[in-house]
């Protein structure tokens, strides 16, 4: 082990006054509904995970994890429904644990207008706005194809880097809309907009032009263009164009432009802040990439990739490769091979993969290498490669447990040897028949 | 006898404007959100094997969401702009396994029996983020950059 890894722990205490107040606000709900309340519909996923893995030290963690999920439809009526996510985790080794909300909220959806209200821990994608907030968020459609969406409330982010701690610790807001019109089929145009605040100052000003375009069959365009309006720069322009199929072969072309200084400036860590010497603040990369898709047939398919990055200050890089996938009704597998080839010595590398995962039954089993050649030793190391083995066991429809463990050599770790724990329940087998979902 | 300060009577007149444009933008909105006559979109869809491939049955735009190999690359693009189509298949927590306000386990190590899922940073990451970071920090940015930061900020102080 040669640079630390370790985790803060927090110690785990009282539930924090968000979560208490959604719990509290869920009860005394559900407490209050009318007597339709017995079609009320709890589904959702709980996954109980137990690991091993080596600290910086040398000592070994023992954390275990309970994730939790679900969402209770026909609060009521069918149109309002409750979800919540979150996770609360306890290292049995060091007697410390940590826990967090990931969402939670009351949702209102309209069988009309696609209208849509959420209250409590929302998670916003809209336009330029990727974020968590704890506040309402709305959207709906309007006559003549436009439509519209708006949030607000308090931004749900880490503290700002350190000696910005004032910033981190005020009253802080986020806000912002969406407005979009579309053709449905042909295309589809948004602009957006966000104000985020930190002890009344503008942390973050951003404005965002989205697009989608499918002018024929086969021709895909999606993209944004997102503004800093307090540096006065664009922060990006990324576009992706999806060509095909046409008989057996796919083409996707991704083309983007960032400027360092206009998109990293509303950050919380200070990795991001950059310094010359190592990334320069002012630094800006063109990335061009295609990917070229042939299936062989419908289980087997082969793909080429390329990507250049091409920057302003630092030295430019191009990473390609080919990858073979076999894709059947109860495996599969795939093969990789990539070359990253870079102006610093750094980026001058191979990497493999190789995987395959196979169903027998009520048995699972995968197992998946990856391999990485450096030209230049890094700290001594110039082959790095990690093997990991998993297995599954489906004990009911409902209840699925796994183990895996995971080996590894790489520049930081000698030998890395990793232990993984499973236990999967899903409430609704219906809706959760599919994984993730 | 009361005399306003410098500037307030504009503050006053700029206020009252204000409140004005935003109550005729609320009338304007529901008068818009009354004459859409759109039918909201399915709340779920059925469950379906496998990474779905929604041309099998949609033969019009919708093929645009097939979930190919090269989608995990995509999927920001309709995350962003018409995240609703998601929502008919995926929750949230979908969504937060990868894209999480705090946590301390890998996405791939949560779903090491899927290997042909694109989920980031299989094997030595602890390694490889430094290149990853070098290469192009924009992809570290939209999960690290304000949320989900609290291990790397045990280095990056």
């Amino acid at each position: 082990m040669k640079i630390p890894t370790k985790h803060n722990h927090t110690k785990m205490g009282s539930p924090p006054s968000w979560m208490r107040f959604i719990v509290v606000s869920l009860v005394v709900f559900l407490a209050g509904l009318p007597v339709t309340a017995s079609a009320v519909d709890v589904t959702g996923t709980s996954r109980t995970y137990l690991t091993s893995r080596e600290q910086a030290d040398g000592t070994r963690l023992l954390p275990g994890y309970e994730y939790l999920n679900f969402q209770i439809q026909d609060l009521g009526s069918d149109t309002i429904s409750a979800h919540f996510g979150g996770w609360a985790g306890y290292d049995f080794k060091e007697k410390t644990g940590d826990n967090d909300l990931q969402y939670g909220y009351l949702s209102y959806k309209s069988k009309t207008a696609n209208t849509i209200i959420n209250l409590g821990r929302v998670m916003v994608f809209e336009g330029v706005a990727a974020e968590r907030v704890d506040g309402v968020y709305a959207r709906t459609d309007l006559m003549a194809n436009f439509g519209i969406s708006a949030f607000g409330g308090n931004p749900v982010e880490t503290g700002a880097p350190l000696g910005d701690v004032a910033a981190s610790s005020g009253n802080n807001s986020i806000y912002g809309a969406r407005l979009t019109h579309q053709t449905p089929g042909l295309y589809a145009i948004g602009v957006s907009y966000l104000k985020e605040e930190r002890n009344g100052e503008d942390f973050r000003k951003e404005e965002g032009v989205d697009l989608w375009l499918h002018p024929m069959n086969k021709v895909d365009l999606a993209g944004r263009s997102n503004y800093n309006a307090i540096t006065k720069e664009w922060m990006e322009n990324t576009y992706n164009l999806v060509l095909g199929p046409f008989d057996r072969l796919r083409f996707t072309t991704e083309a983007s432009w960032i400027n360092y200084k206009d998109y990293f400036f509303g950050t919380t860590l200070s990795a991001f802040t950059f310094q010359p010497g190592i990334l320069d603040p002012n630094e800006k990369v063109r990335i061009l990439g295609e990917n070229v898709v042939y299936a062989l047939t419908n289980k087997f398919g082969i793909s080429a990739d390329y990507k250049a990055y091409s920057y302003n200050i630092a030295g430019n890089a191009k990473y390609y490769g080919g990858n073979f996938r076999y894709t059947g009704a109860s495996g599969g597998a795939g093969l990789s091979l990539h070359r990253m080839d870079g102006d610093a010595d750094r980026l001058k590398y191979d990497e493999y993969r190789v995987y395959g995962y196979s169903k027998l039954g009520k048995i699972d089993v995968s197992l998946d290498v990856i391999d990485v050649k450096y030209d230049s030793a890094i700290n001594g190391v110039s082959n790095a490669y990690s093997v990991s083995l998993a297995a599954g066991y489906d004990l009911t429809d409902r209840l699925k447990v796994g183990a895996d463990v995971e080996y590894a050599k790489n520049p930081d770790f000698n030998r890395d040897v990793r232990a993984f724990l499973k236990a999967i329940y899903q409430f609704d087998v219906g809706t959760g028949a599919r994984k993730g979902v | 006898m009361w005399v306003p300060a410098p500037g307030r009577g504009y503050s006053m007149k700029n206020k009252t404007v204000k409140i004005t444009f935003l109550l005729l933008l609320l009338v304007l909105a529901l008068v818009l959100v009354a004459c859409a006559t759109t039918q909201s979109i399915a709340l779920k869809h059925p469950a379906t094997e496998g990474m779905p491939i929604c041309s099998d049955c949609h033969h019009d735009w919708r093929s645009s969401l097939n979930h190919t190999a090269d989608f995990d690359t995509r999927h920001r693009f309709w995350a962003s702009t018409n995240s609703q189509s998601c929502n008919v298949c995926h929750n949230e927590a979908f969504c937060s396994d990868c894209h999480a306000h705090k946590e301390e386990l890998k996405p791939s190590d949560k779903y090491k029996d899927s290997p042909n899922l694109a989920l980031p940073h299989r094997g030595d990451y602890l390694n490889q983020h430094k290149i990853d970071g070098r290469i192009n920090p924009a992809s570290c940015f939209p999960c690290h950059g304000r949320q989900n930061n609290e291990r790397c900020k045990v280095c990056h102080r």
